[in-house]
């Protein structure tokens, strides 16, 4: 019980520190919608151009904005020995890992996929497509909390090179980019490729602690 | 409680410190003294856990401290020389995080207690963002509080705190080995502190 009440208010420390720094999760959101903009204006009024080529804009925008926070993932923790701490009060570096996963996934992927129906007006998506759209969003920034949070554990052994980690994340999410915009495109193959991208999350999911609680490890001790 | 035997660190092929043995029991206080860089906070690392020795051992309650880690990690706070405190929020956001997070005893008033002690109790609703290094050091010492775990473990407790807070830091520590605790700590300077075992690196 003691350990499920620690876990509970690891997110509720989660929660009050995404709180104080929402205007973080704010500036991910606007680069969303500024960067969807310039798509529409480069590509033109042409609303059947942007309605085809809608989907990959979403997904490729929500990648980019997605690894915008990845700096954060474990830096500010790392730095004033609260990975530290939090590893002393009983979690192992791997289930540290688990936990931050998660806490990312909450705090900065679902205020995205509570902006994707705005985003779907804009870029003229109809509206039978948004739930595939969703659906393809929950499991894929899922997948991508688990490879953020395995770039930057080792951009904290890499901390000059923050761009290292992010290029990290682009090559290993093109697997599911490949999936998620083509469960849109190609409706009538929907379950076998959502099997497809939930086996991709469930191979992530198990790399994740094992990686990112190495990396942590190692961080911590030639820090 | 903690044998420290014939430890050794080496780090990049250089050597930290080798054979360094010490022994913590109850009541008692451990002073680690050296020059910057002579190795006193990768020893107390060590202890913890967090870098892997070259030779030597580290017993907890008899047994080996791998073995045992997770009973250790029950029995121990750590305060590093870094801020630790959530510099965005408040004190009393930083307060009620760690009071829930360590799943602590202690009450409201043993709290308020220990803020006025500090002399901190006016800063409540102010970000730890804004306080001086001093008083952030001060409300470092407030987790030794909520914790209230038997064996502290303290990285250069004493450094940017005034004679008055050492005055109190030291109180502090003979109260706590008086309630059968213990403390290692570091430093490169003479504390006046009363000490069981002094190590010298």
């Amino acid at each position: 019980m003691k350990f499920f009440n620690k876990i509970l208010f690891f997110y509720y420390r989660e929660y009050k520190l995404n709180i104080s720094g929402f205007q973080d999760i704010l500036t991910n959101i606007i680069f969303f919608f500024v960067s969807i903009f310039i798509f529409i204006f480069s590509v033109g009024p042409n609303k059947e151009t942007i309605s085809v080529i809608g989907v990959a804009i979403v997904w490729t925008l929500l990648l980019l904005s997605s690894t915008l926070s990845l700096k954060k993932f474990y830096q500010d923790d790392f730095e004033n020995g609260n990975l530290l701490i939090i590893h002393l009060n009983g979690f192992s570096y791997g289930f540290i890992a688990i936990l931050k996963t998660f806490s990312h996934f909450l705090f900065v992927q679902i205020p995205f996929l509570l902006s994707i129906p705005i985003a779907c007006i804009l870029l003229n998506i109809e509206s039978d497509k948004l739930m595939y759209l969703l659906v393809s969003f929950g499991i894929g920034s899922l997948t991508l909390s688990c490879l953020g949070s395995i770039s930057s554990s080792m951009n904290l052994m890499n901390q000059r090179n923050f761009l290292l980690g992010s290029v990290i994340v682009m090559i290993f999410s093109v697997p599911i980019i490949i999936f998620s915009v083509g469960i849109i495109n190609m409706e009538e193959n929907f379950n076998s490729l959502i099997n497809i991208l939930f086996g991709i999350l469930l191979i992530v999911f198990a790399i994740n602690p094992w990686a990112s609680g190495l990396c942590l490890k190692l961080s911590l001790e030639n820090n | 409680m903690i044998i420290v035997k014939d430890l050794s660190v080496d780090r990049l092929d250089k050597k930290i410190f080798e054979k360094v043995n010490l022994s913590l029991t109850s009541g008692n206080i451990t002073i680690l003294k050296g020059k910057n860089g002579s190795g006193k906070t990768t020893l107390l690392k060590a202890i913890l856990n967090i870098i892997e020795p070259s030779f030597g051992s580290i017993y907890w309650k008899g047994k080996l401290l791998k073995k045992n880690l997770y009973d250790f990690y029950n029995h121990v706070t750590y305060i590093s020389d870094k801020t630790s405190s959530l510099k965005k929020l408040t004190l009393k956001d930083n307060i009620n995080i760690w009071k829930r997070f360590f799943c602590s005893n202690i009450n409201n008033s043993q709290i308020e207690t220990a803020l006025k002690t500090l002399k901190l109790e006016n800063y409540l609703n102010q970000k730890v963002g804004t306080l001086s290094l001093g008083e952030t050091k001060k409300l470092e010492f407030l987790r030794l509080i909520i914790e209230n775990k038997s064996v502290w473990i303290l990285d250069e407790p004493l450094s940017n705190l005034d004679e008055s807070s050492i005055e109190l830091m030291k109180q502090t520590f003979e109260d706590h080995c008086a309630q059968e605790g213990s403390i290692i700590f570091s430093s490169h300077q003479n504390p006046g502190i009363y000490v069981t075992e002094e190590v010298n690196l």
